[in-house]
């Protein structure tokens, strides 16, 4: 968790933008994938706001949105906050442009793991833990965060 | 005695087996009964991270798929995310041709190497969507009415303040769910004013318990599952009601390592919706499977009274 909770501290140093980045495809491949409209971001933040897991992450929802839209990939799949994500879909549902939030982060992970960023495996695991938990919670662990 | 079909998932064939036998012992106490299918498999869990994933959606295809040619137009499931996943494959097929292309493509292609299943040689028909996933407490609600209920009490339940605990996918995302209003749902509290209970209103009954973060991040889902139970207690809840199994587990085991954190908590028992309901229809405590709870429910089960004179009926 950040210090500072439910306020991720400005990006220090501040990010360069540069044309090459910014149309890598890197957007592209997201509106592909998740089917949603990133562009309609105004960033008015509700997602971050009802987002119940905000405090734990280091960049916030609306901010993942804008980097999506600026192309900046390396920053965001070598970050945690698309593993901490528990697709609860209350972004989702708050949306005021209609943009399927959730299925970005989804998307976002799934690009994560083609480049290799593994989050979790299943030797992270506490075997005690592993034999109690009901099995929808195993399943969607892997599934979600694991290639 | 009508039968509906029944698809109950991993979880509720093991470690949430109390889920499966309360809510099979309660619908037969109302007059259906939950028909297992006879082949099934793991539904996935959770959808597809991507459309770019049809794969992922073949299991809950191939299921549904089962349930049409078996003759079933309607399939009860009640894990929440067996409910979500299998919903929203049900959706993808139906309004999304390519997907439904080629998923039917997939399933006419793998049919046959199902050993488990009787060899079929009638015409292959392409699969478009037409079971209807239900989860059993809509079925209580839209089907049965929840007045069939309360006219069978048994037990009565008057006097508990029971708080609903919704979760996230039993809900969300609502156009593909439509089971209630995602923020300010109401089909669990009716529930349990069905059931002569007093339902209790919190403001974070629809917040997330973290669901798989359980396993990869387990201090993130103590900090939300501290939130939700704290906010409930707060109301003055006796107790909180699930359906899922993963909420249950959160809320459930997790308050041990709530109260190692947080000096202030005080545990509350976590019930399923169906071990509330098959109680207040008569069903003897010892099939409520309560021994598998962390948090003990006796002080509730003490509070239920034989006040309606019928008491254990078994």
């Amino acid at each position: 968790m950040s210090e500072n909770m439910g306020l991720a501290p400005p990006r220090n140093p501040p990010i360069k933008l540069t044309r090459k980045k910014v149309r890598a495809g890197f957007k592209k491949r997201v509106i592909e994938l998740s089917g949603q409209p990133v562009d309609a971001c105004y960033q008015c933040g509700n997602c971050s706001s009802g987002c119940p897991l905000a405090q734990e992450m280091s960049i916030l929802p609306n901010r993942i949105i804008r980097l999506v839209q600026l192309g900046q990939k390396d920053d965001i799949i070598h970050n945690d906050t698309i593993w901490i994500c528990a697709s609860c879909f209350q972004c989702t549902v708050r949306c005021p442009k209609g943009i399927d939030i959730q299925a970005v982060m989804d998307t976002l992970r799934q690009i994560a793991l083609e480049e290799g960023v593994d989050h979790f495996g299943p030797d992270q695991i506490d075997p005690e833990h592993a034999a109690e938990v009901p099995q929808p919670g195993l399943v969607g662990v892997y599934r979600k965060l694991s290639t | 005695m009508a039968k509906v079909a029944y698809y109950p998932g991993c979880a509720l064939k093991e470690r949430s087996s109390h889920l499966d036998r309360s809510a099979r012992d309660a619908t037969v106490k109302l007059g259906f009964e939950l028909d297992e299918l006879d082949t099934w498999t793991c539904c996935g869990a959770v959808p597809p991270v991507s459309k770019e994933r049809i794969m992922n959606l073949i299991a809950p295809s191939r299921i549904l798929k089962n349930v049409r040619d078996s003759g079933s137009d309607v399939l009860i499931t009640i894990c929440d995310f067996c409910y979500n996943t299998l919903k929203r494959t049900n959706y993808s097929i139906r309004t999304d041709e390519i997907i439904r292309k080629r998923i039917n493509t997939f399933l006419a292609d793998d049919t046959p190497e199902r050993e488990y299943l009787e060899k079929d040689n009638s015409q292959w028909v392409d699969y478009k969507g037409e079971v209807k996933v239900i989860h059993l407490m809509e079925y209580l609600r839209d089907e049965l009415g929840y007045k069939q209920i309360t006219e069978n009490l048994k037990r009565s339940l008057k006097g508990l303040k029971l708080a609903p605990y919704y979760g996230c996918v039993m809900l969300r995302p609502q156009n593909e769910i439509q089971l209630d209003d995602p923020e300010n749902p109401s089909i669990i509290e009716d529930f349990i004013s069905a059931l002569d209970a007093q339902p209790v209103k919190y403001p974070y009954r629809t917040e997330c318990c973290g669901s798989y973060l359980s396993i990869s991040s387990p201090d993130a889902s103590t900090r939300l599952c501290y939130r939700i139970l704290n906010s409930a207690i707060n109301k003055g809840a006796d107790a909180i009601v699930v359906s899922c199994p993963l909420c249950f587990y959160n809320l459930d085991s997790r308050q041990k390592a709530i109260a190692e954190a947080y000096q202030d908590f005080k545990p509350i028992p976590i019930f399923y919706f169906t071990q509330l309901l098959s109680v207040a229809l008569g069903v003897e405590y010892g099939r409520q499977g309560f021994e598998k709870h962390y948090v003990d429910v006796t002080p509730i089960l003490d509070k239920i009274g034989t006040s309606s004179g019928k008491g254990d009926e078994e």
